[in-house]
């Protein structure tokens, strides 16, 4: 069956990219998982630490009752080269819904928990999404529907822009599976570093 | 047989587990079906002021999030006993019927269709929304794509966030909305008619022209005669938001039907040793066992239950093709599980209408959408249908309006005995004398799961043919046999 140019409904108000211009890739960090299931709240901490260290404005909601969302000051924050091309949000969606958050968009970093069960809890990775090992980052598997990869297939195959480059900055996790605010202390201790991991992969791609 | 314990101690994470065991002439005696749940929701909220508790049980899990708020909503109002204006009774019913397009298209289309318009048969790699897309054209994906779009639309609109609605307050809504936004709605209501039609139609073509499927569909395998239960109107329609739940017999005769208050007279939870998770049955008939029959408090919550305990559709359409559904099927109720897949998708077309009507409706940008409580807070339930089941949420609260107990019966928990039933019996099917079939075992078993379309642990992080299971089989003194995984 021939497919004659389906156009995707773009969900963003306005998209400022064109080709015909040398300008910024638009990129979006997105922090992933449940604020409410411990360690699955991970996603959005980090996102939020990140967010707050260079400085971004935030597109998503998110308020943690603890310390680690207080702002540092002024002085210790890195200068953010391009501040209008980096956007953060904080998500509870996977598959076909996380796909269609990522149009209009040329990168982008994924926050997760993962349960890989291979590592010990608070262990950073970082990937490119076609690297990932196996489907056990939750939110990137599915979420009773597809999984990203597949999703991604989808949208691409229906012309929208989705990003190419896309990064996951997974932290093994030990408790998912309880309601509760609190993070796994080995995880607690993980986050600063996968905070820099995450700044470390931005300060080292292209802009 | 020798006595073996299965210990429900050791937290399943990550995948579902089944325990075959077998007679002494090897075939299926019992299966026991474990989950990863996930736990202390309830604890979790206890302390907490209970009107946040809508916003929190947005995120149980990552399903039904609507569903969730929606009988959270309702509870909260219960326990104010307020009685929101009927505009916002409207406003909710109309982000929930978008809400219900938007999830029944995403589980045909993404989970079912792979199972049936690819055949059980279809290599793993191809089962799934490519391998749809693939069969039925890429004009299609756009639509399923649309489809969502549409309705997260309108649950922004009315609900203040995509997915996670947060506009619903004791007494009613935060907001109404304007007419220019309803007449954006009405237009993407009509669209959804359309496409909801238009499933249908390839539904019959794909699937009921094939004989194959066919057989597959009103075969025996995946057939219980249970109870069926769903929310019904006064005029005994299916409504998904509001109503009482009926309760109807594998013969077809109504038990009863009870409002959201009355349902601990109706509802009880059996425990088994080997599992966390409860099993509801009807009280009025008693636990027997995981039994079909008329004698058996085990009960239904699905898109079948719900056409099978209702005496029709209250939209146009939709009641034409409920006709024909059992028409075709040889009267009601219908017990054949695999038709939940037909069942859901009838659930659509009245979802996509009842959108329009509700659009439609002169009071619906009414600015008379909330009635501020004056009564003090202390108890109330809430129950909405869930796209796979009927979902009960029961506050208890101080007298300041602080949680201090909930309950709830999610959609899928009303399923568990069923489940449990239909896994045991595809294993019967596979498992002969000792001679396990071991091919397609593994498939046979998820798809009798999955077309409850189940909201359980494991289940929300997979797609079809990669469902994390292990599966153990064990001879009539308890030794084990074989072990098949997959994903895990």
């Amino acid at each position: 069956m021939f497919f004659y140019g389906f156009k995707f409904i773009s969900l963003q108000a306005t998209l400022s990219h064109s080709s015909d211009y040398n300008i910024l890739m638009r990129t979006i960090i997105i922090g992933l998982g449940n604020p409410l299931l411990g360690d699955d709240s991970l996603g959005w901490r980090v996102a939020e630490q990140v967010r707050l260290q260079l400085n971004l404005p935030s597109i998503g909601w998110y308020q943690s009752s603890t310390a680690d969302t207080q702002p540092q000051p002024k002085d210790q924050r890195e200068p953010n080269d391009h501040p209008e091309s980096i956007e953060v949000d904080f998500l509870s969606l996977g598959g076909l819904s996380l796909m269609e958050r990522l149009e209009g968009y040329d990168r982008a970093i994924l926050i997760d928990a993962i349960n890989s069960g291979k590592d010990s809890p608070g262990t950073v990775t970082v990937f490119r999404l076609e690297e990932m090992p196996d489907l056990s980052a939750h939110h990137l598997s599915s979420t009773h529907d597809t999984n990203l990869p597949t999703a991604l297939r989808l949208g691409r195959s229906m012309g929208a822009h989705l990003p190419y480059e896309i990064y996951v900055v997974a932290v093994e996790a030990k408790n998912v599976y309880d309601f509760t605010e609190d993070l796994t202390p080995s995880v607690a201790e993980a986050l600063p570093l996968a905070v820099q991991s995450v700044i470390n992969l931005l300060s080292s791609l292209s802009p | 047989m020798e006595r073996i314990t299965i210990d429900p101690i050791t937290r399943l994470e990550g995948h579902g587990k089944i325990e075959i065991f077998l007679d002494p002439e090897g075939n299926v005696a019992n299966t026991y079906f474990q989950i990863p749940e996930l736990r202390g929701f309830e604890r979790f909220c206890v302390g907490r002021q209970v009107e946040e508790v809508p916003i929190l049980t947005n995120r149980i899990c990552g399903v039904c999030p609507e569903a969730h708020h929606m009988a959270g909503a309702k509870a909260v109002d219960a326990v104010y006993h307020v009685d929101p204006p009927r505009t916002a009774k409207m406003l909710r019913e109309l982000l929930y019927s978008a809400f219900y397009c938007t999830d029944h298209t995403t589980h045909f289309y993404v989970l079912a269709g792979p199972d049936f318009v690819m055949g059980p048969d279809a290599p793993v790699a191809e089962r799934n929304i490519l391998g749809v897309i693939h069969k039925v054209g890429l004009e299609i994906g756009g639509k399923v794509i649309q489809m969502r779009k549409y309705g997260h639309t309108v649950v922004e609109m009315i609900g203040g966030r995509k997915v996670h609605p947060c506009t619903s307050i004791p007494g009613g809504l935060t907001k109404g909305i304007t007419e220019e936004q309803r007449q954006e709605i009405e237009k993407m209501g009509r669209w959804a008619i359309e496409f909801a039609q238009f499933t249908l139609k390839l539904f019959n073509g794909l699937v009921l022209g094939n004989k194959a499927y066919l057989d597959l569909i009103l075969g025996d395998v995946y057939s219980h005669k249970t109870y069926y239960i769903g929310t019904v109107d006064d005029n005994n329609h299916i409504n998904f938001y509001d109503g009482k739940v009926s309760v109807v017999g594998p013969d077809g005769v109504r038990l009863g039907k009870y409002a959201a208050h009355e349902y601990t007279d109706w509802i009880a939870e059996h425990v088994e040793p080997w599992t966390y998770l409860k099993f509801p049955y009807l009280k009025k008939v008693g636990w027997k066992g995981f039994v079909d029959g008329k004698d058996s408090g085990v009960y239904c919550a699905t898109p079948l239950s719900r056409l099978n305990a209702s005496d029709g559709m209250a939209t146009p359409l939709a009641q034409v093709e409920y006709e024909k559904f059992f028409s075709t099927l040889g009267g009601k109720p219908v017990h054949q599980r695999l038709t939940t897949h037909w069942a859901r998708l009838i659930e659509l077309l009245y979802a996509a209408e009842r959108w329009v009507q509700l659009a439609t409706d002169p009071e619906i940008t009414s600015p008379n959408f909330r009635t501020i409580p004056t009564e003090k807070p202390t108890e109330g339930v809430g129950i909405v249908e869930a796209p796979r089941g009927t979902l009960t949420h029961h506050y208890w609260t101080d007298e300041r309006g602080i949680t201090t107990k909930i309950n709830l019966i999610v959609g899928t928990t009303n399923n568990y005995a069923p489940i449990s039933m239909s896994i045991k019996k595809a294993a019967q099917n596979l498992i002969k004398k000792g001679n396990v079939v071991t091919e397609g075992l593994l498939n046979m078993v998820e798809m009798a799961f999955r077309l409850y379309d189940p909201c359980l642990g494991c289940a929300t992080h997979s797609l079809p043919g990669q469902m994390p299971l292990e599966v153990t089989i064990r001879d009539a003194n308890g030794n084990l046999i074989e072990i098949l995984k997959q994903n895990c």
